[in-house]
């Protein structure tokens, strides 16, 4: 597992635009799994919430968000299907199609992790700053119906390593994950 | 042809032309309509003419429904949002719709927005008190702790109760249609659907061509490849009824005019006759659109289609007149021949037609009014313009026929007996078969074929449509007054819901409150001041800021200034699209549809309803009573008309045996045909009945020629000439009806070309004298 999550980048990328060589390395990556740690900030709340728990991605669209605290919960996407597990409570099931906004908030970081440039630019306007080894993608909504609940998502990155995800909400609201690799 | 005979002709150039002008003239200044309801009557009760006017102009008439198929789904999903992007830009439709997501983002959703305070059943007294505000708080809080965050802090922040997330569940529970890429599929197989309202009104023709060519331009623009195109829904049907009926017309006239011409030129070989024969016909039809435009103020494409054929019989008058003079004889002395016989002819058909008119229905009258019309017209050019025409020309057929070849055909009336022998025998099997069957099913007369029908039902029931044959009714004095039983007939319903008699039920009250409620709820709201409180305290021990509700504290100070949202306020085209099926106003009276989904129990909902002050309708059997009640009037107009034709044959012919063999001959054919109708499998309809008048009209014609007191064998055999000659006119012309896609014109055009046959032959057989030497031979 480690690696996998540690293959550098293939030479072959080099002759590519930068973008197209970053996303052909991260779609070389068939399954990851990291810890996480979110700090949400959030304009309603006097202090920021903190949550902690794990990551795990399998290719192509396979990805959980198992939150430890501070309430246990399950997000699992596979395919066109989320599934939202909170504590004991019954799951509840949504079809990524019905529901557009929660698509493009998935896609954002399925399609990084995939590195499905195509997928990404249907939603969003893309930009890459930085080199292959330390990069940065700016996500910025297309549609006006996203944009109206998120103005940014800032992925942040070291080769095929996904470091920070930054959620900018249009009400400027903010979420900061930070990810860690499993030792 | 020399000079001086083409100088001979001249009048009845003029004639022509003369005839044709007018026709022109008038066919192109009165309002011509093709829309199938106009032909039906009004309805007798308010449900019925509810029915009526909801199926002639009421918002579903504009619903339209695609389907995309014959693809993979995801190319199939691709289609569909390709063309639902782009028929939204077009700016026909009200609005597009092919997915769930379609109300994310749209004019309603902001109206759902602001008014969710008075249109939210999670308003309540107790949703505002500081326990209730308290334990929203840390839901909420909850949420915003997990990875719904984003989507929380949205709505959650201006609407701890969740009045507007009552709402949206209200919306999406109506539909639950599988969906593919956010694209509704049908359930069961490949199919991607759409549903569109176009702005123009189901029956406006040219507005639906304009939405249909919108709508094949988006499907071809949308890259479709193999897949193909389904579209259904009372507006398709009436562009699809009307493009059918205008090419079924076309092709009648073009072939009935060939055809008619070339029999005509066979037997006189002459082309002033063509022109001649024409002339009546012509000015007959000018004349009847003039009048039918100056009584209805329209005239209906059918009544027009069918009215025109119709006087095609009139084509008769001049051929009888032409075909019964002798060469260089005076017009008096033709007339003196046959003008008893003539003038009995076009009064009882006339009269007989004259039923029509009164039958209730209007597609019915205005024929009745444009056949009686026409057909006195032509009579009247026939009788007192063509004599000038015919002899200043010359004109009479080339021969009156072989007296020797006469006798023979004569003699084919020795065999009258068995003939009238096979007539008994033919009604007496149509009697022990249990008479004739009669269409009592509306949909038979419709113009929409059965598999349209049959598509319009799928689709309906792949989108989860509610009901459109069973559902429920409450008429009130307003809108208000409607919603107001609607809301008291919920409760009755959730009843009905869960002892699993129906799966739901949409009704207007759902998506629009009455004013009562509304009122009521915004009664609910405490102002600012109280509010602000209460938030407060209910955040005692809450990680939130002070300021985190104000936005709720707003929107609940805004909505206690908001007037009720009233159904004639609601601009948003998804909301509106939602109420104006389900409300509707007629004569005064109003109307709110209760349309079950999946009702199992018919006779348990019917109950329901009528114990709580709704009324339960069966479509169907509300339209079929419709058209059976009219029958039954138009049956007595019939007789009427018919007795009123015998009383004149009775007195023209003042002879009871003449008048029992003319009786007997029309009867005679009227009996076989229904028969032989019978026998083929055709049930039959009011259409049937008003094709056996005209069978019954032509057959006086022959009746009445043949039942002449005879002068002489020449005259005898140029009758037969002439009526077999009207009767070939008559065949072709209604044998080409026959050809129609049109099922209402291919039943008259079966029906009177059967019976026109059988009334020739039955006039020949029972209306004329045999030869006087023949009867010596039999004996």
């Amino acid at each position: 597992m480690l690696g996998i999550l540690w293959t550098p980048l293939r030479a072959a990328g080099a002759s590519l635009p930068p973008i197209d060589a970053l996303m052909q390395a991260l779609a070389g990556v068939p399954a990851r799994r990291a810890d996480f740690i979110e700090i949400k900030t959030i304009a309603a709340l006097s202090e920021p919430i903190t949550a902690t728990g794990a990551l795990i991605y399998r290719r192509p669209d396979y990805l959980a968000k198992i939150t430890a605290a501070p309430h246990a919960e399950q997000l699992v996407v596979d395919g066109d299907q989320l599934t939202l597990t909170e504590g004991t409570e019954a799951s509840h099931v949504i079809a990524l199609d019905s529901h557009p906004r929660l698509r493009a908030l998935v896609d954002a970081v399925r399609g990084t992790l995939s590195g499905n440039l195509a997928s990404l630019r249907r939603q969003y306007t893309v930009t890459m700053t930085g080199s292959l080894t330390a990069w940065r993608l700016d996500l910025t909504p297309i549609e006006a119906g996203v944009a109206s609940l998120i103005r940014l998502i800032a992925i942040e990155g070291t080769g095929t390593t996904l470091r920070t995800v930054r959620t900018v909400q249009a009400n400027g609201d903010e979420s900061r994950m930070t990810i860690n690799p499993e030792p | 042809m020399t000079i001086a005979r083409r100088w001979r002709g001249l009048p009845i150039i003029v004639a022509f032309a003369g005839a044709v002008l007018a026709a022109f003239l008038v066919l192109s200044q009165v309002t011509i309509r093709t829309d199938m309801s106009e032909f039906l009557p009004p309805g007798r009760t308010p449900v019925a003419r509810l029915m009526l006017q909801q199926f002639r102009s009421g918002a579903a008439t504009s619903m339209v429904m695609l389907a995309v198929e014959g693809a993979p789904p995801a190319a199939l999903a691709r289609i569909s949002r390709s063309m639902t992007a782009a028929l939204d830009r077009s700016h026909l439709f009200m609005f597009v719709s092919d997915g769930d997501a379609s109300l994310v983002g749209s004019d309603t959703e902001q109206v759902l927005l602001r008014y969710r305070y008075l249109l939210s059943p999670a308003v309540t007294p107790q949703a505002f008190s500081v326990p209730a505000l308290h334990a929203d708080m840390g839901r909420l809080l909850r949420g915003l702790e997990s990875s719904a965050a984003p989507l929380v802090s949205q709505f959650g922040l201006v609407d701890p109760p969740g009045a507007f997330l009552a709402l949206l569940r209200q919306w999406i529970g109506a539909s639950q249609v599988r969906s593919v890429d956010g694209v509704w599929f049908a359930p069961h197989r490949d199919r991607a659907l759409i549903v569109l309202r176009s702005r123009a009104q189901g029956m406006d023709l040219e507005g639906q061509q304009r939405a249909q060519a919108a709508i094949e331009a988006a499907f071809a623009n949308a890259d479709p490849g193999g897949a193909h195109l389904l579209s259904a829904g009372p507006a398709v049907f009436a562009r699809e009824a009307a493009d059918t009926m205008r090419g079924d017309v076309t092709m009648l006239s073009i072939a009935s005019t060939v055809l008619l011409a070339a029999l005509l030129f066979w037997r006189f070989r002459s082309v002033w006759v063509l022109l001649l024969v024409a002339v009546p016909v012509t000015l007959g039809i000018a004349a009847a659109a003039l009048a039918v435009q100056v009584l209805f103020g329209f005239v209906h494409g059918v009544a027009i289609g069918f009215g025109v054929t119709m006087l095609g019989i009139t084509l008769d008058y001049p051929v009888l007149l032409v075909g019964h003079r002798k060469l260089a004889e005076p017009a008096a002395d033709t007339l003196r021949r046959i003008g008893q016989a003539f003038r009995l002819a076009v009064c009882s058909a006339a009269l007989g037609l004259t039923g029509m008119l009164f039958t209730g229905i209007p597609g019915l009258s205005q024929l009745g009014c444009f056949s009686v019309v026409g057909l006195v017209v032509a009579a009247g050019v026939t009788r007192w313009l063509l004599p000038h025409l015919i002899v200043a020309a010359d004109l009479a057929p080339v021969s009156a026929g072989d007296p020797a070849h006469l006798l023979r055909v004569e003699h084919l009336r020795a065999w009258r007996g068995w003939v009238a022998a096979v007539c008994v025998a033919a009604v007496a099997g149509l009697v022990a078969a249990g008479g004739p069957r009669w269409q009592t099913n509306l949909a038979a007369l419709s113009p929409v074929p059965p598999e349209a029908m049959n598509l319009d039902a799928a689709l309906r029931r792949e989108l989860g449509a509610p009901d459109t044959v069973l559902m429920g009714l409450v008429q009130g004095a307003s809108v208000q007054d409607v919603l107001q039983q609607e809301e008291d007939l919920v409760p009755t319903i959730d009843a009905l819901v869960s002892r699993n008699v129906l799966a739901g039920a949409e009704l207007a009250a759902r998506y629009l409150p009455s004013a009562r409620t509304q009122l009521a709820r915004r009664a609910m709201l405490p102002d600012a001041a109280a509010l602000s409180a209460r938030v407060a305290q209910a955040q005692t021990g809450l990680p939130f800021r002070p300021s985190a509700f104000q936005p709720f504290v707003d929107a609940v100070a805004a909505s206690r200034a908001l007037p009720p949202l009233l159904s004639a306020d609601v601009a948003a085209p998804l909301f509106r699209a939602r109420i104006d099926a389900l409300l509707y106003s007629h004569d005064g009276v109003h109307y709110g549809l209760i349309t079950p989904i999946e009702l199992h129990d018919p006779a348990a909902f019917a109950a329901a309803l009528r114990r709580s002050n709704g009324r339960f309708v069966d479509m169907a059997d509300e339209m079929n009573r419709l058209v059976a009640d009219y029958t039954g009037t138009a049956w007595r107009w019939f007789a009427i008309g018919g007795a009123s034709a015998l009383a004149v044959i009775a007195a023209g012919l003042r002879s009871p045996r003449r008048v029992l063999a003319v009786a007997a001959a029309i009867l005679a054919a009227l009996l076989t045909t229904v028969a032989i109708l019978t026998a083929i499998g055709t049930e039959l309809s009011l259409i049937q009945v008003v094709s056996l008048q005209l069978v019954a009209g032509v057959g006086l014609d022959y009746a009445l020629f043949f039942a002449r007191r005879q002068l002489d064998q020449e005259e005898r055999a140029r009758t037969l000439r002439t009526l077999v000659t009207c009767n070939a006119m008559t065949v072709v012309t209604f044998g080409v009806l026959a050809l129609c896609r049109t099922p209402l014109l291919r039943q008259i055009g079966l029906t009177v070309a059967i019976g026109a046959v059988l009334a020739l032959v039955f006039a020949f057989l029972f209306a004329g004298v045999l030869p006087r030497d023949s009867q010596e031979e039999c004996g």
